[in-house]
């Protein structure tokens, strides 16, 4: 698969593994993302759609690419494998840095639950990189603006799929990256906008505590890098906070 | 010349030397040599194929030395799967440079023409092929140069107008800053590179 | 480290509770007694079914089923009260289905349920057919909190449980996944009778390839309705043979109905494992519980095993006496809520043809 690997995730899809893929003393690591076989589903469906999910996904990454969007660079793409390679994000996500209420977000079980332990207060993880909590909102509604009038959708917009990059990496690139878009699909939709935004709103809920005014600040943001397209995306967005993301269903 | 060893691919494609000849005289010599080695007949033949057995690329395309490696990943990857779009392992390394599937385009644009006075010469091999860098001397008249010079070499306006990046908002975005579109441009030609098998 | 124990509010019966369910939200009619013990233990008393079968090729239209139910509910109730070996005067309450599902059968179900609460003044408590389902696959198979797959005729949703919410994680952009397989056994003229669902899966045993069809999960939801239109396209192709037999010795190149039943199975199943298995991937959850009348097709059930202990949970799963639309799922969901203390006053004992998973406070939940 690659020269050197490290297992650092593993999601219901995939494998995510820093690696290097060339053994070259300049070569930088980079985050390759394993589709494994799934073993419920019929072999040819399931190579066929691992395939086409790897293409789908470094497809949204090189249309953002081009857009102007921070997303992390495409670096080994291998189809038939379910491999795909892209730039290593020296920093942390978002969810971390807003020192998130580290509940799940759902209980799992009925009955005895632990609760951990309060974070102690060194510093504010913030700190290092330079960037007040206000700023760092503005950078997630610009980033999701300038997706968005690439008409990308993401699909999965929490805060852990954003990270900030420590300023000592690559000092003039785009601080905030956008990441994880295994999800992601192309469409104009101011549907499917609204709901981008919606998901990400919910997440913010049920993440992070009193993120009300943060959430102002994305939108207020995105707003203003949206222009003349913003309107019709509120109008949409209260209209998906009112009906939920579902529509109401005959049984 | 650098030499770079791939473990996990087949032992004939693990070992992939690259070299920078920049003040390159005999362009013109090298492409006829290519192009008759490929209509030769007999031992005669096979011999020449074996002294181009190289893939010569224009250097001033190549934005990074990450751009060329990508490439050269993504050629051994399409051989060790059997999946091959042009006849050998190094003319698929300029079909993977090449935004469009069009291989004569691709040989045109990013190998050698009668013009080159910079070229990056890469050997896909295996650990037993001794002594690369006389065999690539042989054929090339010009200067053995650090790979690292390839950052002066490039035609960055060239490199833009074939990825059709000029009317791209990540480009104008920085259009004053220069070092920065220059980082911008290698990271989505670097990215195009890798995805191009997928390519929509 | 503090430790934060919640307890179930639900409080072990002081006596035996007993209800009768009665449900009829699509073309089964269904009553039931279930039996809530002092240990906490619970009893089917009995599971009484009557289901309004239509000739192939014809799906149940609600002015016809609601008629079936009318014309059905003495027996099945009265032959629910005779088994059960409890006469009605000692029921605590009467339930009944009062959403989702067709308007008229529900209705006239609701109408038996009233006049009966009238008769043997008993309270009434109306039922979310949904959570119906959920509590009595969690009482069958004794899964604590598991990831749940309501798949129906009616209803496709991947539903967790969360903070006294039975939350939709993900559920069908457009319809069904019962609905999509019914449909298509119409078109290639399979029996409805024990039903639709059920013929097309002894009908995929018999497939052997894997025909190309779209697969449409976005996030968490699916879409099903391509997949159907598509499998229909599919039996106007040249290649396809409805009698399942080559034209002559030369013809290779063919599929038959089973091909297409196999290949539709193959699809639609591997969307919902697939949803299914994000949502427990998203809550930390390792079990999972299908319900509802598709959650009796073997292949779904084995999907989802192979799912499950990838993972190192388990599925579960229940029969169709259960997974089937039935009267006693609802006699457990209603009599859950009545023990805490809600009954619905006759008033309120309307219908709802919409009536979402997630609009019930769990109470009876920690």
């Amino acid at each position: 698969m690659a020269l050197a690997l490290t297992l650092i995730a593993q999601g219901a899809e995939a494998k995510v593994y820093r690696a290097r893929l060339h053994a070259d003393r300049a070569a930088q690591d980079v985050l390759l993302k394993h589709r494994f076989h799934k073993q419920y589903r019929h072999a040819s469906l399931d190579a066929s759609l691992t395939r086409s999910r790897v293409a789908g996904e470094a497809r949204a990454l090189i249309k953002c690419l081009r857009s102007g969007v921070s997303v992390p660079g495409i670096r080994m793409v291998d189809a038939p494998n379910g491999l795909l390679a892209i730039e290593w994000i020296q920093g942390s996500s978002v969810r971390f840095l807003l020192g998130s209420s580290d509940e799940p977000l759902d209980e799992p079980v009925d009955g005895d639950l632990p609760v951990s332990d309060q974070p102690q207060e060194h510093q504010h993880p913030l700190e290092p990189y330079g960037v007040s909590q206000d700023a760092l909102m503005v950078l997630i509604g610009v980033e999701i603006a300038k997706m968005h009038l690439a008409d990308v959708i993401h699909g999965d917009l929490t805060t852990s799929n954003m990270m900030l990059r420590l300023p000592s990496s690559s000092p003039s690139t785009s601080r905030l990256v956008l990441i994880d878009f295994g999800l992601a699909y192309t469409s104009s939709l101011v549907e499917d906008k609204a709901v981008d935004l919606y998901v990400l709103e919910r997440a913010f809920a049920s993440t992070h505590p009193d993120s009300e005014p943060l959430f102002t600040s994305v939108l207020n943001a995105y707003q203003t890098r949206m222009g003349k397209q913003w309107h019709a995306v509120a109008r949409r967005l209260d209209e998906v906070r009112l009906r939920g993301r579902k529509r109401s269903m005959v049984g | 010349m650098e030499t770079f060893t791939y473990t996990h691919f087949p032992a004939q494609s693990s070992v992939v030397h690259i070299a920078l000849f920049t003040s390159v005289g005999n362009a013109k010599d090298i492409r006829a040599r290519i192009v008759k080695a490929s209509t030769l007949g007999g031992p005669e033949g096979d011999a020449e194929r074996g002294a181009v057995n190289f893939a010569f690329i224009d250097a001033r395309l190549v934005t990074s030395r990450l751009h060329l490696q990508t490439a050269v990943y993504q050629a051994i990857l399409s051989e060790a799967q059997g999946s091959l779009r042009t006849k050998t392992v190094h003319s698929e390394i300029l079909w993977a440079l090449n935004p469009s599937n069009n291989i004569s385009e691709a040989i045109r644009r990013y190998g050698v023409s009668d013009s080159s006075s910079a070229l990056l010469v890469v050997r896909i091999g295996s650990p037993d092929l001794k002594d690369v860098e006389s065999l690539m001397r042989a054929i090339v008249d010009g200067t053995l140069s650090p790979l690292a010079d390839l950052a002066a070499l490039t035609d960055w306006s060239t490199v833009k107008k074939y990825y059709k990046l000029n009317g791209e908002p990540a480009i104008k975005e920085v259009a004053q800053d220069p070092e920065r579109e220059r980082e911008i441009v290698d990271n989505i030609i670097v990215s195009s590179v890798a995805m191009k098998s997928v390519q929509a | 480290m503090p430790v934060r124990v919640r307890r179930s509010p639900l409080a072990k019966p002081d006596r035996p509770y007993l209800a009768l369910g009665l449900e009829g939200s699509a073309n089964k009619l269904g009553a039931g007694i279930i039996k809530h013990d002092v240990d906490g233990s619970s009893t089917v008393l009995s599971n009484v079914r009557h289901t309004y079968i239509t000739p192939p090729g014809e799906g149940f239209l609600p002015r016809d089923t609601a008629q079936h139910h009318r014309e059905w509910a003495l027996n099945v109730i009265k032959d629910a009260v005779q088994k059960s070996g409890v006469s009605m005067q000692e029921l605590d309450c009467i339930c009944f289905t009062k959403g989702p599902g067709m308007g008229a059968p529900l209705q006239s179900v609701a109408l038996v349920a009233r006049t009966l609460s009238l008769l043997f003044n008993k309270p009434l408590v109306g039922v979310n057919h949904c959570v119906g389902h959920i509590e009595m696959g969690r009482e069958i198979t004794g899964a604590q909190n598991p990831v749940v797959l309501y798949v129906s005729g009616g209803n496709t949703q991947v539903i967790a449980y969360s903070r006294q919410c039975y939350r939709i994680f993900g559920e069908t952009l457009d319809i069904a996944v019962g609905n999509c397989l019914d449909r298509f056994a119409r078109v290639i003229n399979l029996s409805n009778d024990p039903s639709p669902g059920y013929n097309i899966e002894q009908e995929a045993k018999k497939g052997t390839q894997l025909l190309p069809l779209p697969y449409a999960t976005k996030g968490m939801d699916v879409s099903l309705s391509g997949v159907l239109t598509s499998t229909e396209a599919l039996t106007m192709d040249k290649r396809f043979r409805s009698d399942g037999q080559p034209k002559g010795p030369d013809d290779k190149d063919f599929f038959t109905p089973a091909d297409l039943c196999f290949s539709l199975q193959e699809t639609v199943f591997a969307m919902l494992v697939e949803i299914t298995e994000r949502a427990m991937a998203h809550i930390g959850s390792k079990e999972v519980l299908i319900v509802g009348g598709v959650g009796s097709n073997e292949r779904l059930q084995e999907m989802m095993g192979i799912m499950a202990r990838e993972r190192g949970g388990q599925v579960f799963a229940t029969d169709e006496r259960f997974c089937i639309d039935n009267g006693i799922m609802i006699a457990q969901a209603g009599l859950l809520s009545f023990r805490m203390g809600y009954t619905t006053p006759l008033s309120r004992t309307t219908c709802t043809q919409r009536f979402r998973t997630d609009e019930v406070h769990v109470a009876w939940r920690a």
